[in-house]
């Protein structure tokens, strides 16, 4: 579903991204572990087809980042951690529409995918709110709204953690886990080693630019032989924070 | 790029900022109140200081003047055909000068009697105030009836030795104005559209530029934005044609405005001077090309107002660009401001913002030249273009759209 190919970003001098290559099956939720500043960010953001890789390229459900960036952004769906991203001033629903209507669904389908979606997250009292008048949990919820509105087969999480609080982070990870029971496939980016343990069917470690590690998290446990993944992390990261 | 797509953001954008408060006041509400009832005030103010000055003006004589034979000069001789002044008695002139009872005191020399007896020139001292705007203003009148007062007196004295006064008369001055009421009424015009619609061309779309890029980035909704199906020219698109609507609302609302004012109150529009803005008809052809121009100057600025969003780091630095690009409008504009439209070297039809007052000056001031009005029509075209590739290539380039 998502096969990446010797990517690479370099901004000016900076290598942020140096050649990384590793698959995604279908279905499969991919943790891509790494500090602060390690490609994490860049790396999505080749993949979402928002920034230009310098070199390689990554076909997403089978669409070419470089030359069908349309077709690629079709098909995937992205949260960002931190701020929701929302427009204040529309309702949650005006938010989630413009996503749908953007993305080329038909109003039909939309209103049928909000009132679904909106069962889901529970939604229903605020659909008709504006989104600068809403809680921060709420917010979240329509960003989750937004993001799968048309469906997409892949979705990306960028650090979707960041900056929560401890129930709002579990909201995240049953989103996470529902996109997974719904047969999407999943590249999840986090600095948490608890979150990417407990979620990610596999794992790449990402460093400097580099992968440095890529398999199973048994996989990746037996080979270092330690139970501990954040033992494994500071091995393979050198024990000295990019930050 | 795909149409629909243009639409869709286009849409989005235009309810988003038809929600924003503060764009809507300063884009539609203040140009359409404000301006207008701000120059009905200061009209009205203008127009009661001129008649308070014209109308009502108390003299008063010095202490030392004050004597029932100069006051019988002053009212029978010097005012008497001035009802306007009035001689009023105080105790302290120069003081009642201060405290606005009397705007010119008079002080006739002490031996001017026998002056006047014997045909010599004797002084009258006239004491105002120059802070005093009324006082100043009305010194003017006094000057007026003094020097009718001497008039009178020289005709009395050639009378007396036989003399007719026309000697006095050598040559008797004729004018005649060879500009039409349209030119006239045009000449104001001239002076006051020209740099009021660029001024507001070039800044109508500011707000909306500010909030639609750098107002997005400093949000975190420009990268979701960025993934979705739609190319960044649709997203671009879309955005530009929700600042450029904005600049050409915030024209429209201000000309309504000021249309408004002057229905409401003629004075207002020539703050209370007396000129006339009446008999004004431009040549439809002359007019629907100033409205191309003035409409091609409110998209390069609407794109160039979207380069500098797309290029600030956040919201403050993109108000602190876009205030520097008014400078670039304002400077030009000051400094052609009392140029005539008959005087108006060719290549300033050439230069950007020049190009666009140079044609409404002509337009409005009545010197309508049709070459010159399609030069700056392409002229203007080619800027539009311009500034569209720069903004383009601006939008497109990752760090810029990504720099935080």
């Amino acid at each position: 579903m998502i096969d990446i190919q010797g990517l690479s970003k370099h901004f000016d001098k900076v290598v942020a991204v140096d050649g990384i290559s590793f698959k995604v099956n279908k279905g499969e939720i991919f943790g891509l572990l790494g500090e602060n500043g390690a490609g994490k960010t860049t790396t999505l953001r080749m993949l979402a087809t928002m920034l230009t890789p310098t070199s390689g390229t990554a076909k997403m459900a089978g669409f070419d980042i470089i030359n069908e960036p349309e077709k690629v952004r079709s098909s995937i769906g992205i949260l960002f951690g931190g701020e929701s991203g929302l427009y204040d001033r529309l309702t949650a629903e005006e938010n989630i529409s413009y996503f749908g209507e953007l993305n080329d669904m038909d109003r039909t389908r939309i209103k049928e995918r909000i009132k679904e979606l909106a069962r889901i997250f529970n939604m229903e009292d605020y659909l008709k709110r504006r989104a600068g008048k809403l809680s921060k949990g709420m917010r979240q919820k329509v960003a989750f709204a937004r993001a799968i509105i048309h469906d997409p087969d892949i979705m990306l999480f960028d650090e979707p953690t960041s900056g929560l609080d401890v129930s709002a982070i579990r909201d995240v990870h049953e989103f996470i886990k529902s996109c997974k029971a719904e047969g999407k496939t999943v590249i999840f980016s986090s600095h948490s080693m608890d979150e990417v343990d407990k979620l990610c069917d596999r794992v790449g470690v990402i460093h400097k630019g580099k992968l440095v590690a890529d398999g199973t998290l048994d996989g990746i446990k037996s080979e270092y032989g330690d139970q501990d993944l954040e033992n494994i992390f500071i091995r393979l990261v050198g024990g000295k924070s990019e930050a | 790029m795909k149409l629909k797509h243009v639409w869709i953001v286009f849409k989005k954008e235009v309810r988003d900022i038809i929600r924003d408060k503060r764009t809507i006041i300063t884009s539609i509400f203040v140009p359409m109140i404000l301006i207008p009832v701000m120059n009905m005030l200061v009209g009205g103010n203008v127009e009661r200081l001129n008649r308070d000055i014209t109308e009502n003006i108390t003299i008063a004589l010095s202490e030392s003047s004050n004597t029932e034979e100069i006051k019988n000069i002053v009212k029978n001789e010097i005012i008497k055909d001035y009802p306007n002044i009035s001689l009023i008695e105080v105790d302290n002139p120069t003081q009642a000068i201060s405290e606005s009872k009397v705007r010119v005191v008079l002080d006739f020399e002490v031996d001017y009697s026998a002056k006047l007896n014997e045909g010599k020139p004797f002084v009258i001292k006239l004491i105002y105030d120059k802070s005093q705007t009324k006082s100043e203003g009305s010194l003017g009148f006094i000057w007026e009836a003094i020097d009718n007062f001497n008039r009178k007196t020289v005709e009395k004295r050639l009378n007396s030795y036989g003399i007719s006064k026309d000697v006095l008369t050598p040559v008797v001055i004729e004018e005649s104005n060879i500009a039409s009421e349209e030119e006239s009424a045009g000449s104001l015009l001239a002076l006051i559209f020209p740099l009021l619609i660029v001024l507001l061309m070039s800044s109508g779309g500011i707000a909306p530029a500010t909030d639609l890029v750098a107002g997005e980035k400093e949000r975190n909704t420009l990268e979701p934005l960025l993934t979705t199906k739609p190319g960044r020219s649709s997203l671009l698109v879309g955005k530009y044609l929700t600042v450029t609507l904005f600049s050409f609302i915030t024209v429209i609302t201000t000309m309504v405005g000021v249309i408004l004012g002057y229905i409401v109150n003629p004075s207002s529009f020539s703050m209370g001077s007396s000129t006339s803005i009446t008999g004004v008809s431009i040549p439809p052809l002359a007019l629907f090309l100033v409205i191309i121009i003035a409409m091609a100057l409110g998209m390069t600025f609407s794109a160039l107002q979207i380069a500098l969003s797309t290029y600030a780091k956040s919201f403050k630095e993109a108000q602190t660009y876009l205030s520097f690009l008014m400078i670039g409008v304002m400077i030009p504009g000051y400094a052609t401001m009392f140029m005539q439209p008959k005087e108006i070297p060719v290549y300033m039809f050439f230069v950007p913002v020049l190009n666009a007052l140079s044609a409404l000056k002509t337009v409005f001031g009545y010197s309508i030249n049709y070459t010159y009005l399609f030069i700056t029509l392409g002229s203007s075209v080619v800027y539009v273009i311009i500034s569209l590739w720069l903004t383009s290539s601006l939008f497109k380039k990752e760090k810029y759209l990504f720099r935080s």
